[in-house]
């Protein structure tokens, strides 16, 4: 085991004192409570947590999708609750890539089409070369032309990751990617999250609650009631089942 | 189940309410229409009561056809009979005339817009004096108070009355009101009336009188009296009483109140047929979002009955909520109805609105009726959903199969098709025609609509490309979206293709007879002038007076000059009424070439001279030389010779007869209108001798034309201009009042796009989530709608050109003979189905753009 990279690594994104408070008095909840956290570049970080825990609010947070009750959200250098409903969009566009859990594609476009939508939207023709090298990656290549309803959910994923990466984004935000779909499925997907990471020193930060998608991660953050209660470097699936074991007692 | 349909009405309210409003305005139109006429009938009787009051019997000419001012007078001789038999305390004779105008302080000719410009006998027994007196003497005239106060009219000046032979100057000696000593009820007509010898000069009736109304004695039974005029009069004569003039007076008032029914009722019907389109729409597609819940209620055990009557009871609350809203909104209709006819120039008496039962259980046949049926096969739909809907993420509801859609709507759209030509063929003016051309039409817009799915997706694909080329992702969007559910794209733009087709139809006919029109003057025209009333508006122009033709005719430049008058129903061939035009048949030839195909219109003595047109000529399998046996609305029969059969029809219809004929048999002396021919010069006559000769002979006719207010004159060129602005006018306000079905259309695209982006929650979510900005959000439904109604607007067009093309054909040659497709107007027309789109989708398109990207997200 390496010394933590922690240190050593420039930060794509991190949320300073974050804290998101639903409702008030009686019925206040603090989905997240004073968060500080970092995800660092080129760098696979999977947050955990149980329901309930925050975990989906704080991707959500960092991803310009939610704003904050108090505290800061940023990405690379800009702080996002400074900016309006249509720059947080064009960030979103520009800087950010995003994997859901399903129905990540639009149905009326075909594989290609989707992977090219932010820069579509943006109107701008991307780094072609760089698209090209990522939809090689996908496996996918000779299945460009289809639509999301011809492909099978293992590659319907696979081509939402590969939007994500096809802007060259500061960081990738997945929403359990494989919350939907069978063990073989799942490990074609984060096989290929984890060799955006390795091979094309992409940043990707992913919610989930299954300890062999976290074990993928470099690093797990353990979240509880809006808090972030413990870390794990190079996790592996029993080691994290420990901790949640501990944790869920 | 009840409580169910409830509850999808109640979460989805701005459907609910979108949903409701197009079946409102369905009742509306029902509801206000039948208490507009209704409350005129009832108006109107009270009115005939006020008219027939002045007489306790009225004895008349017994006509067997033909319209009151062509009947036979009662000569003098017979008024003074009946003023002899015994009970008859009063005998007074009355005089009536139409197209008697009387000129302001101001030169110009008071012209009621729509009602008639009358001349009367002054007749003490429904005309009450308010100022002055009643005339008594050649050169007075009263008139009645409303024509006096809205022109200014003072008793005591001297006003120029253009009457049916000459214009001359008459006293205002007195004002009154008609049928009432209170008050004037009249209907916007304008009221000159004279002393009974002067009226008769100047009306140009000195043989006799249209009727002689009765006074009976004090004390005498007017039921003997009757008997006793009848037994002396015979049967040439009717002796009518009070009630019965009265009776006829409604009778003549409620055949134009029957049209104006007809008219709204047609209106109603578009309308009710758009809102069933979009009523339709709506609900199937309610129960294809609706699937996965349903597939939920049909796993916990409802049956499939019990899912599709709760879409039926969801129709039926919409329904029944619409009917009463319907019915209030259709009594303000009527009143705001009459407040736009007062405007335009039809006062009525004020009255009370009568809703009549009958009017509500229509209000409810429409409102219910129309919702629940087109509910029901989308109800339908629904009970074929399985419980296994509810488990699966992408359950769609089986479509009906393309090739099934194009056999079944084609079917459909034939059937129309052949009960429309079915229709046209029939011959007009009878009630089968008209429920063979309804029918034909609702099948062929309900085939079109089954079929149109098949097209909607290529349609969809071929509009959008231009949009995806030159607008990126949003453009891109708006097309694959407009393409990705043909069959809510096809009905959406269905709602839009009635209209569309309605106004392209009432385009291309128009311009057909335009053009008609246009050939007519080219070829046609011999004439220099055309001399007629210079009152513009709707309907045939008025008379004028027939001096204005003499003096005409008496000028050094003009070598001859036509007289045309005309009538409805002016003889009866075989027991059939015939309209009718009267021309000097020996100058018909040299002013207007009727393309005479055999025979001589001048030929043959005029007053027994016969032309028709050979439509007429085939039916009643007559040539020239044999005879037909014409009755006039006199009650003579005269032997008729056809001196010869033409084919252009557009001037002197299909009967024509020479003015000395109808002096004969027609009390009537005002032209409907006249043409001029300049002298004809030596063939060697320069251009300039020409011109100057036009020059001279313009200046001339205009000097007589001057004196007189109500007249004017036209070279081919103005004429031709008049003559088309007029058709044009017309036309346009047919379409501006069908343009109405698109209000409705544009509801009906609000939602269904409101409801196809719901549809697309998630991946509106996605597509924000990604970066999507809210102006290209919003951008991609604009761009939808537009293809959608696009889509719609050339199909509608297309229909309507076909349709109109066919009704040009079919339409007899005498009104249309060519051709002619206005496309500058249907461009125009899908422009506008476009901007309707557009609007439509503001609403849509901001809901759409102010949605919570993570509730999107979140949403399945």
């Amino acid at each position: 085991m390496t010394p933590s990279p922690t240190q050593a690594l420039a930060t794509a994104a991190r949320a300073v004192a974050a804290s998101k408070i639903y409702g008030s008095g009686d019925t206040e909840v603090r989905a997240l409570d004073a968060i500080d956290v970092a995800f660092e570049q080129g760098r696979f970080t999977a947050i955990m947590g149980p329901s309930g825990s925050g975990k989906s609010t704080l991707m959500h947070c960092m991803a310009g999708l939610d704003n904050v009750t108090s505290g800061q959200v940023i990405i690379g250098e800009t702080d996002l609750t400074t900016l309006s409903e249509k720059d947080l969009t064009l960030l979103r566009r520009d800087n950010v890539g995003f994997v859901f859990q399903a129905y990540n594609l639009v149905p009326t476009l075909t594989a290609i089409e989707n992977i090219t939508l932010p820069m579509d939207l943006a109107g701008s023709k991307g780094d072609e070369a760089w698209v090209d090298e990522v939809v090689g990656a996908t496996g996918l290549a000779d299945r460009t032309k289809h639509r999301p309803n011809e492909l099978s959910g293992g590659q319907q994923q696979r081509v939402a990751v590969a939007r994500a990466l096809a802007g060259k984004p500061q960081i990738i935000f997945a929403d359990e990617p494989t919350g939907n779909v069978d063990s073989n499925t799942a490990a074609e997907i984060l096989g290929f999250m984890r060799s955006a990471v390795d091979q094309m020193g992409q940043t990707i930060v992913m919610v989930t609650h299954d300890p062999v998608a976290a074990s993928y991660a470099d690093r797990v953050v353990f979240l509880v009631d809006g808090k972030i209660v413990d870390e794990l470097e190079d996790p592996t699936p029993q080691g994290i089942r420990d901790h949640m074991t501990q944790l869920g007692a | 189940m009840f409580k169910l349909a409830l509850r999808s009405l109640i979460d989805k309210k701005l459907r609910f309410a979108l949903t409701t409003l197009v079946v409102v305005i369905g009742v509306m139109f029902v509801v206000g229409s039948f208490t507009l006429t209704d409350s005129l009938r009832s108006t109107f009787a009270g009115l005939a009561q006020d008219i027939a009051k002045g007489a306790d019997l009225t004895v008349r000419v017994d006509q067997e056809f033909g319209g009151d001012f062509e009947r036979a007078t009662v000569p003098e001789a017979v008024a003074e009979q009946v003023a002899g038999v015994e009970g008859v305390d009063l005998a007074r004779p009355e005089l009536a005339a139409l197209n008697v105008f009387i000129v302001d302080g101001d030169g110009e000719p008071i012209r009621p817009p729509g009602p008639p410009a009358l001349g009367f006998s002054f007749n003490p027994g429904s005309f009450f004096i308010t100022e002055g007196q009643q005339p008594s003497a050649p050169g007075e005239f009263a008139t009645d108070t409303v024509t006096a106060a809205n022109n200014d009219l003072r008793v005591g000046e001297t006003y120029q009355i253009n009457g049916p032979l000459d214009a001359e100057p008459f006293e205002l000696v007195g004002l009154f009101n008609f049928g009432s000593p209170d008050s004037h009820t009249g209907l916007g007509q304008t009221m000159a009336a004279f002393e009974l010898e002067e009226a008769q000069r100047f009306f140009g009736m000195e043989d006799g009188y249209q009727a002689v109304g009765v006074l009976a004695s004090a004390g005498a039974e007017v039921s003997e009296v009757q008997a006793r005029l009848e037994a002396v009069l015979g049967d040439e004569y009717r002796v009518i009483t009070q009630e019965v003039e009265a009776a006829e007076q409604e009778e003549d008032f409620n055949q134009v109140v029957d049209i104006f029914n007809t008219v709204l009722l047609v209106f109603a019907f578009i309308a009710v047929f758009v809102s069933a389109f979009i009523i339709n729409n709506t609900f199937q597609i309610i129960v294809g979002q609706r699937v996965r819940e349903i597939g939920l209620w049909r796993a916990v055990g409802a049956t499939p009955r019990q899912v599709s009557r709760s879409v039926i009871t969801e129709s039926a609350i919409v329904g029944a909520l619409s009917t009463v809203i319907g019915i209030g909104l259709g009594l303000a209709l009527a009143l705001v109805l009459r407040a736009v006819l007062e405007v335009i120039g039809f006062p009525l008496p004020p009255g009370p609105l009568t809703l009549q039962f009958r009017t509500v259980v229509l209000a409810a046949v429409v409102g219910l009726g129309v919702t629940m049926v087109s509910s029901i096969a989308p109800a339908m739909r629904a009970r074929r959903i399985s419980p296994v809907a509810a488990l699966s993420q992408d359950f769609q509801l089986g479509a009906t199969g393309l090739r099934r859609r194009l056999i079944t709507g084609g079917a459909v759209f034939a059937a129309g098709v052949v009960s429309l030509a079915a229709g046209m063929t029939a011959g007009m003016d009878t009630a089968p025609t008209f429920v063979l051309l309804g029918v034909g039409a609702v099948l062929a817009f309900v085939g079109m609509n089954i079929v149109s799915p098949v097209f909607a997706r290529p349609a969809a694909s071929a509009l959008g490309r231009p949009l995806k080329a030159a607008f990126g992702v949003p453009g891109r969007l708006g097309r694959d979206n407009a393409a990705r559910n043909p069959r809510r794209t096809a009905s959406t733009a269905g709602a839009l293709l009635i209209g569309l087709a309605l106004m392209g139809l009432a385009a291309v006919v128009g311009e057909s007879i335009k053009k008609t029109f246009d050939n007519i003057l080219d070829n046609a025209v011999e004439a220099d002038y055309f001399i007629q009333s210079s009152a513009t508006g709707f309907g045939p122009p008025p008379g004028f007076p027939a001096r204005v033709a003499d003096e005409i005719e008496a000028l050094d430049e003009i070598e001859s000059v036509m007289r045309i008058q005309w009538a409805f129903s002016g003889l009866s061939v075989e027991g059939e009424p015939r309209d009718i035009v009267a021309a000097d048949m020996s100058l018909a030839d040299d002013h207007f070439d009727g393309q005479v195909s055999s025979g001589d219109m001048a030929a043959g003595d005029p007053r027994t001279a016969l032309a028709l047109h050979s439509d007429s000529a085939e039916s009643l399998g007559v040539g020239v030389g044999d005879t037909v046996e014409a009755t006039f609305p006199d009650n003579q029969t005269e032997t008729l010779t056809v001196v010869a059969i033409f084919e252009d029809a557009a001037i002197y219809g299909n009967w024509l007869i020479d003015g000395a004929l109808w002096d004969r048999h027609f009390n009537r002396n005002d032209l409907a209108f006249a043409s001029a021919r300049t002298a004809d010069l030596p063939d060697a006559a320069t251009e300039a001798e020409q011109a100057s000769l036009l020059e001279r002979s313009r200046a001339a006719v205009n000097g007589v034309i001057d004196r007189y207010p109500t007249v004017k004159v036209e070279n081919q060129a103005e004429f031709r201009q008049t003559q088309q602005s007029q058709l044009t006018a017309i036309i346009r306000v047919i379409q501006v009042l069908i343009g109405l079905s698109f209000v409705i259309a544009l509801i009906g695209i609000i939602n269904t796009l409101s409801l196809s982006v719901f549809e697309r929650i998630h991946e509106i979510g996605l597509l924000r989530s990604v970066g999507m900005t809210r102006k290209q959000l919003r951008r991609s439904i604009y761009w939808e709608a537009l293809i959608v109604a696009v889509f719609g607007g050339l199909l509608g067009v297309a229909v309507g050109t076909v349709f109109g093309v066919a009704t040009a054909l079919a339409l007899p040659e005498s009104f249309v003979q060519a051709v002619a497709v206005p496309w500058l107007d249907l461009v125009v027309f899908v422009v506008i189905s476009a901007v309707a789109g557009l609007l439509a989708a503001i609403l849509p398109a901001v809901r759409a753009g102010r949605m919570n990207i993570l509730d999107a997200i979140a949403h399945e």
